[in-house]
């Protein structure tokens, strides 16, 4: 379902990656790994199509299609959903109303109809279960005010409000105490499935406990430098990174 | 009253207005707003004089033509009399030969609002009694056609505890002249609280000013202004603080797009012996496109002791964050820069409290948001 080739990307003049390639199916749940400045979030919001980032070699397929020539409202429209490290704060919009917007926006580019606010409400409630969304939470202006445990309950939420085919989950666990990792991580775990592949970027193994990976690759200066199976994961946790970034470029 | 007194008010009026003439760039407040290069003096004393309308006046507003003779003497006294006379006030008054005054007596509280409606080309006089602990809401409504010069003079006098709400909607017009002069004075415990809601037009003017007279007295603004095109349109605010114990807060939101230029001027005067009084002060615009223009000039004077005085002013674009944010959530590019403005303009609308009128603005908005979305032509 992705298949990233020699990805080079750089931002501002810089070159944060340098020839990535990944590939995974639909179904797997797969861990980007690697020390903080070695282009794991870049790869994200390359992934998601922010601006700024430019693309000077390499490709990106997603479900046959060039990735890296659609807007991001048409990646989210096709089933990419990026829950970001660090969620904006937006005042003046409500949660519900921006939960609303999108969700109906989504829906019009499947050109499947709009629901109103009294049905999006009643989705929020059925698809946040466990994650504890308050009507409170939902009238406050988006991400205001939230503690960081509750701006990530929130992303995850609307991963499993949006129903994405592929979703990235940048650093979720950052800011996280272990309760609310245990809850995030069961949201997440919730959402696995044959049809949906999972994209896991963190610093710490520690998330991997909670969300298995089938497959664990690691970035180091801009490109994969070490795969294997959810023991690499736990080799790193021994032995740090220093071995793998050490490699010569 | 005879009408004698009245016509030697106007008669001064014209002298002063044409001792005075018409406001320039070289005169202080008018620096971003140069009328005499659009407009003469001519063309608005042959303007004449524009239409009003009051559908469904509220039980408990009394109202009086001011194109009739014989006014009451709550009109004679207060008709030209509140404020500090400026020149296109002058004008409106030597020039108007009509327009409507409104009091409400005292301990009178009017829900509904009073709606205005006013129209046609030409100059025009509102004046407002509020007796003793009386409220109304005054939403002023303005219909553009195309090509006007319109010169209006709204005098407001609040006498101890009133309250008065005055909701002030100017469509867009693009060839037309709007100026207007809003003098108010509030003695003890009054509160004027204005909201106003500009479009634009080829030269638009909106001044206030507001003498907190009384202790205790508030002034509380608002105001959005959404332009694009070329469209022009100024809110000039001065507030003085005569007593002590006196507030006033101001929160100004401007969208500006196209080549468009939206200008405030906030100027606060606390004078000497208005000890413990307190003012704020917020201006910020957004800028659409590349071409467009947002004068932001707050001032402060000060002469009196132990008074509370903030100002912010900013002019920026879209967080680009915010919107990347939207975006990867589905939300089309133009959908989520609308979102963004409304959230920008948000708290500047939010503060009107009829819920009618706060839908109203937010209609305005919404037709003149795409013309301010667009880049220079």
């Amino acid at each position: 379902m992705l298949e990233i080739k020699d990805l080079h990307v750089t931002v501002g003049g810089k070159k944060i990656l340098k020839g990535l390639t990944l590939s995974m199916k639909a179904g797997e749940v797969h861990a980007i790994m690697g020390p903080n400045g070695s282009g794991k979030s870049t790869l994200s919001y390359v992934l998601a199509g922010r601006e700024g980032y430019e693309v000077t070699g390499g490709s990106v397929s997603y479900d046959g299609h060039n990735l890296l020539a659609m807007k991001p409202e048409e990646r989210a429209a096709k089933g990419i959903f990026l829950a970001m490290q660090y969620p904006v704060e937006i005042p003046g919009v409500t949660t519900l109303t921006f939960l609303k917007t999108a969700l109906n926006a989504q829906r019009r580019a499947r050109e499947e109809s709009e629901l109103d606010a009294m049905n999006v409400l009643k989705l929020v409630r059925q698809k946040a279960g466990a994650l504890q969304i308050s009507e409170e939470m939902l009238k406050r202006a988006l991400n205001v005010g939230f503690s960081g445990g509750e701006k990530k309950r929130l992303e995850t939420v609307q991963l499993a409000l949006f129903e994405p085919k592929l979703a990235i989950l940048d650093e979720t666990d950052s800011g996280l105490d272990i309760d609310a990792l245990k809850l995030v991580a069961e949201g997440v775990n919730a959402m696995r499935s044959p049809k949906r592949g999972l994209l896991v970027i963190t610093h710490y193994q520690r998330l991997l406990n909670y969300i298995e990976p089938d497959r664990v690759h690691v970035v180091a200066d801009g490109r994969i430098v070490a795969e294997g199976g959810k023991e690499l994961a736990q080799e790193l946790e021994a032995k740090g990174y220093a071995d793998l970034v050490k490699v010569p470029a | 009253m005879s009408a004698a007194p009245r016509e030697a008010r106007r008669a001064e009026a014209l002298d002063s207005f044409r001792v005075r003439g018409m406001p320039h760039r070289r005169f202080e407040h008018w620096r971003y707003s140069d009328l005499r290069a659009v407009l003469d003096a001519g063309q608005v004393a042959q303007a004449g004089t524009a239409h009003w309308q009051i559908e469904g006046l509220p039980h408990g507003v009394e109202t009086f033509d001011l194109a009739k003779d014989a006014a009451p003497e709550w009109v004679a006294k207060n008709l030209g009399y509140i404020g500090n006379r400026p020149t296109m006030e002058e004008a409106s008054l030597a020039f108007a030969d009509g327009g409507v005054a409104l009091r409400v007596s005292r301990g009178a509280r009017i829900v509904e609002p009073v709606k205005l409606q006013v129209s046609h080309t030409g100059n025009l006089r509102v004046l407002v009694v509020l007796e003793e602990g009386a409220s109304m809401t005054l939403f002023e409504l303005h219909t553009m056609d195309a090509g006007l010069v319109r010169n209006i003079g709204v005098e407001l006098a609040l006498a101890e505890g009133a309250e008065l709400t005055h909701v002030r909607c100017a469509p867009t017009s693009p060839k037309s002249f709007l100026i207007e002069h809003i003098a108010v004075e509030a003695a003890d415990q009054a509160h004027y609280i204005a909201h106003f809601a500009n479009f634009g037009s080829r030269l638009s003017r909106t001044e206030v000013h507001i003498l907190l007279n009384g202790e205790g007295a508030e002034a509380h603004l608002t105001g959005v202004t959404v332009l694009g095109a070329e469209l022009h349109a100024d809110v000039t605010s001065h507030v003085e603080h005569v007593a002590g114990k006196t507030l006033s807060t101001q929160l100004f939101k401007h969208v500006a797009g196209g080549k468009a230029r939206a200008v405030y001027q906030g100027k606060i005067t606390v004078r000497e012996g208005a000890n413990g009084s307190d003012s704020r002060q917020t201006a910020k615009a957004l800028l659409m496109s590349g071409r467009a223009e947002a004068d932001l000039k707050p001032e402060l004077i000060i002469f009196a002791d132990d008074v509370k005085c903030a100002h912010g002013a900013a002019v920026g674009d879209l967080d680009a964050d915010s919107l990347f944010y939207l975006r990867s959530r589905g939300i089309p590019e133009r959908e989520a820069r609308k979102l963004l403005i409304h959230a920008f303009l948000e708290e500047a609308v939010a503060g009107i409290d009829d819920g009618a009128l706060r839908d109203h603005v937010w209609r305005d908005v919404e037709s003149a948001l795409p013309r301010a979305m667009e880049a220079a032509k």
